[in-house]
């Protein structure tokens, strides 16, 4: 009996596998368990292991190259006897290697691929005409597979398959490619053979339009050894909301005013500096209906309240609870709102309706002394993001604005500098 | 502008050249006083004359041969033959006769020669009545091919035939002599050989011709409803073929499937792939696929008939596994 070595699927992900080499030859006695040969995935390099006792027999499937997963890779036969000779004589096994792969391919593809694929064709009895290859019964061998431990095969047989040699008995590789995508990938500059094929085992233009969309996997081979985690739910948010921002485009303006008018006011009211600020740049936006929208594809979208997010350094990662009605609610009910904010954050309960959907953000960096400027990223949604530094030896503090250009211009972001310093040298509207 | 049916649209036609021109006159079968088998001259023996719509023992070979001859001296004849079937007695004429003499005289006789008759399945004809051997006269160099699929390029298209020098086949459709469409006769006809996008789309182009058009058409609908937009081209013409209109559209949708009723093996599907993998291999993303008729002599029985030609079903699988979408419910 001869069962054929399939290349095992070793992961959710493989589609195809690399022999890296072959522990047995042909001929060899081989045992259940035994590893018969070496198999790089894409993740890892694992053994083959022989499912039963046997004979390792040919062809044996060649090292070093991408082999479709399900496909055989070799053959197991009783005795050494059938596995040399069906390893006999080149013809035979190329012929059998040809067509092993195409019945394979035969089983795997859709029933369907071939619309009338299997003509009740008066001529079909005596001349092969390839459609049939959908037809052959998945436990005969297809036309060119001839091994010699079998009866000989009528003559007239052998010739057809040999006289007409049709689109059913050659390899269809499954990692085939369209030459329309072939020409996208080119020009798209991607490698064909790292584009993942389709539902149909081949690859289109769609794949390779998806591909070129899809973000680059970083090549990590030749650097340093390394290992994979999955990040936090937080990291993975704010890494894809970053990416989001990065379409964002924006430009950025700065200034240097002195705090201390601020800090002391805030003091003597019992006011934290963050809710101060806070509150300044509320006021500062409200003047300006640029600062409070947003330019999204459906139109410009202009906001009724300002709603102040803070960046929110968790030690865990960054998070920014928003303060609705900044600038209009009492600045005593905002105190208030923002202790049960930070309670949340501390706990780690804050909600999406927490922490999304501001006009206008503030990060501040000035309790980091060494941190004399910095700059920020606008977030998707907001018009601008203040990045407050620590302040410098002179006692001013660089204050950068980050814009988004689509609705801010600069001028508008020069005014708004303009007047949030005033605001912040003159804190006498805090109350 | 008025509906009417396809034969009506061919005698209209055969009326309005037998009145402009005295050299066209029309010969076959019970042309004369039964009106022609499919209708198609009726009534014009006794507007012309039993010489001028002639009607001929059944004898094939004879009466195309004097279409050829009388066309060599000058007349316009349009032979009818009454299906598909019966031009195999006549392939002398049509193949030695009318296809070479222009070529083999140098150019000294022209070919004004017209051949109209049916072909295709119709219902229960048998075997030998239900053939359509158009790939055959396509390997026949000389002979040109016009397979009209609409009352309107029926009309359009004999008028042409009968006014061109060189000779040509108007292969009509058993089961498209009774369908109807709206015909035009002021309005000015595309030229004889031009293919027409009848359904324009994204996704695929269907190339078809004579019947199976409508049925793509029907599929291009179907498809529609499943998000598919699949371009339907009427070739309109076997010979020569409108590569031109076929390649500008397959490198626009860059996936083709041909629908032909004829026989897949050597037939139509084979010759327009072929060609058309040679125009846009390179933007081509995915083989080109044919829907056609089984390679088998036409069964008598009606369901294994009706199996043996595409169907509506056959193109609409064949459009998803095209496109690599799932086969549906259906």
């Amino acid at each position: 009996m001869k069962q054929a070595i399939l290349m095992p699927v070793l992961s959710d992900t493989m589609q195809t596998g690399r022999l890296t080499r072959w522990n047995k030859s042909v001929g060899d006695p081989v045992h259940k368990g035994e590893a018969i040969a070496e198999v790089e995935t894409d993740k890892a390099i694992l053994d083959v292991e022989a499912f039963t006792d046997g004979f390792l027999a040919g062809p044996l499937a060649p090292v070093d190259e991408d082999i479709p997963v399900r496909q055989p890779i070799a053959y197991l036969v009783d005795n050494r006897e059938a596995a040399l000779a069906a390893d006999d004589g080149t013809a035979t096994a190329e012929k059998a290697s040809e067509a092993a792969p195409a019945k394979t391919a035969a089983n795997q593809a859709p029933a369907d691929t071939t619309p009338r694929a299997t003509p009740v064709s008066a001529s079909q009895a005596t001349v092969p005409t390839g459609k049939e290859d959908a037809s052959v019964p998945v436990s005969s061998p297809p036309v060119g597979t001839q091994i010699p431990t079998s009866p000989p095969s009528p003559p007239a047989k052998r010739e057809m398959s040999t006289t007409f040699p049709t689109s059913g008995n050659l390899p269809r590789s499954a990692a085939g490619a369209s030459p329309y995508a072939r020409a996208l990938a080119q020009d798209l500059g991607l490698t064909i053979e790292e584009i993942q094929p389709g539902a149909d085992g081949h690859i289109h233009a769609s794949e390779v339009l998806a591909a070129a969309l899809a973000p680059r996997p970083v090549d990590l081979r030749y650097g340093p050894p390394y290992q994979i985690s999955k990040p936090s739910a937080l990291r993975e948010a704010v890494a894809r909301n970053m990416i989001a921002a990065a379409a964002t485009p924006s430009f950025r303006i700065s200034t240097r005013v002195d705090l201390s008018p601020l800090h002391e006011q805030g003091k003597r009211l019992r006011f934290s500096f963050t809710l101060a600020l806070t509150r300044a740049c509320a006021l500062t936006v409200a003047e300006d209906p640029w600062f409070n929208g947003v330019w999204t594809p459906t139109g410009w979208v202009s906001r009724s309240r300002v709603d102040v997010g803070i960046a929110v350094d968790t030690g865990a990662g960054l998070i920014t609870p928003v303060l609705r009605d900044a600038a209009s609610r009492p600045l005593a009910e905002l105190a208030e709102y923002w202790r049960i904010l930070l309670g949340k954050v501390k706990t780690g309960r804050l909600a999406p309706e927490d922490y999304q959907g501001a006009s206008f953000y503030v990060s501040n960096l000035g309790i980091f002394a060494e941190v004399e400027e910095f700059d920020a990223i606008v977030p998707v949604g907001a018009s601008a993001i203040l990045a407050v530094a620590a302040p410098a030896s002179d006692g001013r503090t660089q204050l950068t604005l980050t814009c988004d250009h689509r609705g801010i211009f600069g001028a508008d972001a020069a005014r708004f500098l303009q007047r949030l310093s005033q605001r912040l040298k003159d804190p006498t509207w805090l109350q | 502008m008025s509906e009417i049916l396809y034969w009506q649209a061919l005698n209209q036609a055969l009326d309005a050249e037998l009145a402009a021109d005295d050299a066209v006159f029309t010969l076959g079968e019970d042309v004369g006083l039964y009106g022609g088998t499919y209708r198609v001259s009726e009534g014009l023996m006794a507007k012309y004359g039993e010489w001028r719509v002639r009607d001929t023992p059944i004898s094939e070979n004879s009466f195309t041969g004097l279409g050829v001859g009388a066309a060599m001296l000058g007349l316009r004849p349009v032979v009818e033959i009454m299906t598909i079937n019966f031009a195999l007695f006549a392939m002398d004429s049509l193949v030695n006769m009318a296809a070479k003499i222009p070529f083999m005289s140098g150019g000294q006789f022209p070919m004004p020669l017209t051949i109209r008759m049916p072909g295709g399945v119709a219902r229960q004809l048998g075997a030998q009545h239900s053939q359509r051997l158009e790939s055959m006269f396509m390997n026949v160099p000389g002979l040109r091919i016009a397979v009209p699929s609409t009352p309107q390029d029926a009309y359009w298209q004999l008028r042409q035939a009968i006014r061109s020098d060189d000779p040509v086949i108007v292969l009509e459709h058993e089961l498209l002599y009774f369908s109807k469409g709206e015909v035009d006769t002021h309005a000015s006809a595309p030229p004889l050989h031009q293919a027409l996008i009848r359904r324009p789309g994204r996704d695929l182009t269907c190339i078809s011709y004579s019947r199976m058009v409508p049925l793509a058409l029907e599929a291009a609908q179907a498809l529609h409803a499943e998000g598919v937009e699949m371009e339907v081209i009427d070739l309109r013409s076997l010979s020569p073929i409108d590569w031109a209109t076929c390649v500008e559209s397959v490198l626009r949708t860059h996936r083709c499937l041909i629908v032909e009723e004829d026989c897949r093996f050597a037939g139509v599907g084979a010759e327009l792939a072929a060609e058309l993998q040679e125009r846009c291999f390179y933007q081509l993303d995915a083989p080109i696929q044919r829907v056609a008729g089984l390679d088998l002599p036409t069964p008598f029985n009606a369901k294994l008939e009706a199996a043996s030609i595409p169907r509506q079903e056959d193109i609409l699988k064949a459009a998803r596994a095209l496109l690599n979408l799932p086969q549906g419910e259906s």
